[in-house]
């Protein structure tokens, strides 16, 4: 039970943190895995299923607002439930549970329409004094119970429901084989994402050169980013060079 | 420019406000608005003594908002400051709000999300998996040290430029930014989609072939047939199939993933990727 509420705690502080501080991004799973394998007393599980997730994550960011799986819940659980019966199990626990949550996050965001118009009523008023106290105690307290509720409830009732369904995983390999497939291709959506904000109708050269420097040159993540950069500026140089008399 | 009405300790109370609130209560109906309206608040007060004006500039400043939360609303917040300090009207102000919040996210959310966060922490993940707590630690350190650093910088260049930054980010500078970012960005995701996307086919038949004469049954492996088309061939289809369905159907990120789910558990069970 203890270990349950310190791990809703950390669940509503990773959220609370990217709608504010920004100090940690403990919204990240790989963030919100180590923290939670600090809590459960095995950070090297944590390390292991945050890193794992946060892999199948990268580049999927909430643009605009968009609701994506929620990663974070997926790597607090994962590492809890992996620590007693490994990490893969505690991954293919995470996925499902990150999935089932993306729509507890679309009910957040919708209710959270009360502060808006609580916040146009105090304007109305002019009354400033409510409105600051409304945004400081209780603004991102449906954020943060939608993320601390599940994970308590899991981890204070769900052990039993993890052992069954770690037993048929290990009876039925095909579908842990399904689950890791689906885990491989899940960062599609992630890199859709992001093509989708960017001009990639205008610009399609530079999209094929990054894949050639990984497909073809086998060039390591930093030196692509560094590349990327550097071919950027010379882009810019060139076209915007001043006109030679 | 109108006489100062703000003390250090004014700006600073909008610079912690928007730190520390500045995406709480965020909703589909107005997104950031609360956020924002926290964080000019006490702006507001010290700007419009009228009890009117200042119920006028409070509801106004609750229309919807929405950009990158770190590089971009620091920046706009600035500027808001200084406009309202010089007595700026509320649609001048709604002005560079809108005006600046669509392009800013966009600028944003590639340097932030896109870049830097996708290179943090893949190369955070990669040492943690590889059993270094390092990896996640530094990782934190690279988030907490420069994020604080850049919003700070943002809020007080944008306030101290005042009314030149409408004029200054609209004479191509936001679009150069935007730009550059952009490239950069489409670079690093043509390396980083192939390198994370995995997907790749166990499939495999027999042929009989004759070499000299002889009978020999010989194992056909699709994957490398296709790696010799181009290598990551598969995990480049399935991720121009969730851009086509996003950008071309306009479908939702969670009917995506729902497709995606189903082409890889079902093509992982029945053993045709894997």
């Amino acid at each position: 039970m203890l270990t349950a509420l310190v791990l809703a705690i950390w669940a509503y502080l990773c959220i609370y943190d990217i709608l504010g501080p920004c100090f940690f991004l403990g919204f990240r799973p790989l963030i919100a895995g180590f923290v939670a394998g600090i809590l459960v007393g095995d950070v090297q599980t944590g390390m292991m299923v945050g890193g794992t997730l946060e892999l199948m994550a990268l580049g999927v960011y909430t643009y605009g607002g968009a609701t994506i799986p929620d990663y974070t819940v997926g790597a607090i659980l994962g590492t809890y439930f992996g620590k007693a019966v490994g990490f893969e199990t505690g991954v293919a626990l995470a996925i499902p549970a990150a999935l089932l949550l993306t729509q507890v996050d679309i009910v957040n965001r919708f209710l959270n329409f009360v502060f808006v118009h609580r916040a146009d009523r105090y304007a109305e008023e002019g009354n400033a004094t409510a409105f600051d106290r409304m945004m400081i105690f209780t603004s991102h307290i449906i954020w943060g119970l939608s993320r601390a509720i599940p994970v308590f409830l899991a981890v204070a009732f769900g052990e039993g429901l993890v052992k069954g369904v770690s037993s048929f995983f290990e009876a039925n390999p095909w579908f842990a084989k399904g689950i890791t497939v689906t885990g491989g291709i899940l960062p599609a959506l992630g890199f859709a994402m992001l093509l989708k904000i960017l001009p990639v109708e205008q610009y399609p050269a530079f999209l094929l050169i990054g894949f050639v420097m990984y497909a073809y040159l086998k060039m390591p993540l930093v030196g692509i980013a560094l590349a990327a950069f550097a071919i950027a500026l010379v882009f810019q140089q060139l076209k915007y060079r001043p006109k030679e008399a | 420019m109108a006489q100062k009405k703000l003390t250090r300790a004014d700006l600073m109370s909008a610079f912690w406000r928007y730190v520390f609130l500045f995406q709480c209560g965020w909703n589909y109906e107005r997104m950031q608005s609360v956020g924002y309206c926290f964080s000019i608040l006490p702006v507001l007060k010290k700007t419009r003594p009228d009890p009117e004006e200042f119920k006028e500039a409070f509801i106004t400043n609750l229309n919807f908002f929405n950009t990158n939360p770190v590089v971009g609303a620091p920046l706009i917040i600035g500027a808001h400051i200084a406009l309202e300090e010089a007595g700026a009207s509320l649609e001048t102000t709604e002005g560079l709000k809108v005006g600046l919040m669509g392009p800013l996210a966009g600028v944003g959310d590639t340097l932030v999300w896109a870049l830097y966060n996708s290179i943090i922490f893949s190369i955070g993940s990669v040492m943690a998996l590889q059993g270094n707590a390092l990896g996640p630690i530094l990782v934190i350190l690279l988030v907490f040290f420069p994020y604080l650093a850049v919003r700070y910088w943002q809020f007080f260049w944008a306030y101290n430029q005042g009314t030149n930054i409408v004029a200054q980010l609209g004479s191509g500078a936001i679009q150069r930014i935007t730009e550059l970012a952009t490239i950069a960005g489409l670079i690093v995701v043509g390396g980083f989609a192939p390198s994370i996307v995995r997907l790749t086919t166990p499939l495999k038949w027999a042929r009989e072939v004759v070499v000299r004469g002889e009978k020999v049954t010989q194992t056909v492996e699709v994957q490398p047939q296709l790696d010799a088309i181009m290598p990551y061939l598969l995990p480049v289809l399935v991720t121009f199939l969730a851009y086509w369905l996003l950008k071309k159907k306009g479908w939702s990120p969670t009917r995506v993933i729902v497709v995606l789910v189903i082409i890889g558990f079902v093509g992982g069970a029945l053993g045709i990727f894997g």
